[in-house]
């Protein structure tokens, strides 16, 4: 099962100090750990929300925002995609993320969608164009 | 420069409403645009947020709690990491997309850090193994 791991935040430093060297190291050896078990496909990092925009599409027009966006505390400020047995699995390993006070002090764990999971609304053409997508995307199991 | 455009969730998505077949078809449509302009890096849906948890940080302690969670239009329900030369780029694609909710939807654009923007404290051994782990969730070129 692949499973979106989201660390919340704005992308803005303002609200801690910023990452000194040793905790740097701590995350790099993490990531490794994920590296080494199988479980990492990839990690990203955002820039901060004032950079951002939204584009509303409701009705006829699309009507553009530009950031920065007032909720704070709910928006995507980087992820990792990872691949493990369950749930229970990706709980296990957010609980041995490296954590620096002041910087998104809450990490999300959502499931991804796998093709299976449409239904029979996603016709075998459909489906087949995913997995060709998935794999130019980026070499997934 | 890479953006990651979220779409963000509705009651619907969040009730585990599957898009219908027209949709599927639309969006397949879309998707493939994308890739023919070489813009599409990756893509993926996400389940609902009742199929996931978050993991509270402070201190020592980490606290699981599970979906679903109330801040249904700060939720992510899908993303696509794509390649554009500008911000301005990615606003025009995501005005081309089909609306993808039965009601009203909205559409982040968020862009995101590459290995040049953490300057020189990003040692040459850091960028190899970001280069490892992003090259896996999107290939850069």
């Amino acid at each position: 099962m692949r499973f979106m791991v989201i660390v919340k935040g704005s992308g803005d430093c303002a609200s801690g100090p910023a990452p000194d060297e040793k905790f740097m190291a701590r995350m790099r050896a993490y990531n490794e750990a994920l590296e080494q078990a199988g479980v990492m496909i990839g990690v990203e990092r955002l820039q901060p929300v004032s950079k951002g925009v939204r584009v509303s599409l409701s009705g006829t027009k699309p009507t553009v925002i530009d950031g920065p966006f007032p909720e704070t505390k709910e928006l995507v400020g980087g992820f990792w995609l990872w691949e493990v047995g369950s749930l229970d699995e990706a709980i296990e390993w957010v609980k041995r993320c490296p954590y620096l006070p002041g910087h998104g002090g809450e990490i999300e764990i959502r499931q991804v969608l796998e093709p299976d999971g449409f239904g029979p609304a996603l016709t075998r053409q459909a489906r087949e164009h995913g997995q060709h997508q998935r794999a130019q995307a980026g070499g997934r199991k | 420069m890479r953006f990651m455009v979220i779409v963000k969730a509705t009651k619907d998505s969040e009730a585990g409403i599957l898009p219908t077949e027209k949709l599927l078809t639309d969006m397949g449509k879309y998707n493939e645009e994308l890739a023919k302009a070489g813009i599409m890096l990756a893509g993926d849906g996400l389940q609902p947020s009742s199929k996931g948890a978050r993991v509270r940080f402070s201190g020592s302690k980490r606290t699981v709690v599970d979906g679903p969670f109330a801040e249904t239009k700060e939720l992510v329900a899908g993303f696509w990491i794509w390649k554009v030369k500008s911000k301005e780029e990615a606003i025009e694609w995501v005005k081309r997309c089909p609306n993808p909710m039965p009601g009203d939807s909205e559409i982040e654009i968020r862009q995101l850090f590459e290995a040049e923007d953490f300057g020189e404290q990003f040692t040459p051994e850091l960028q190899a193994q970001a280069e490892r782990t992003y090259s896996q969730v999107s290939a850069r070129k």
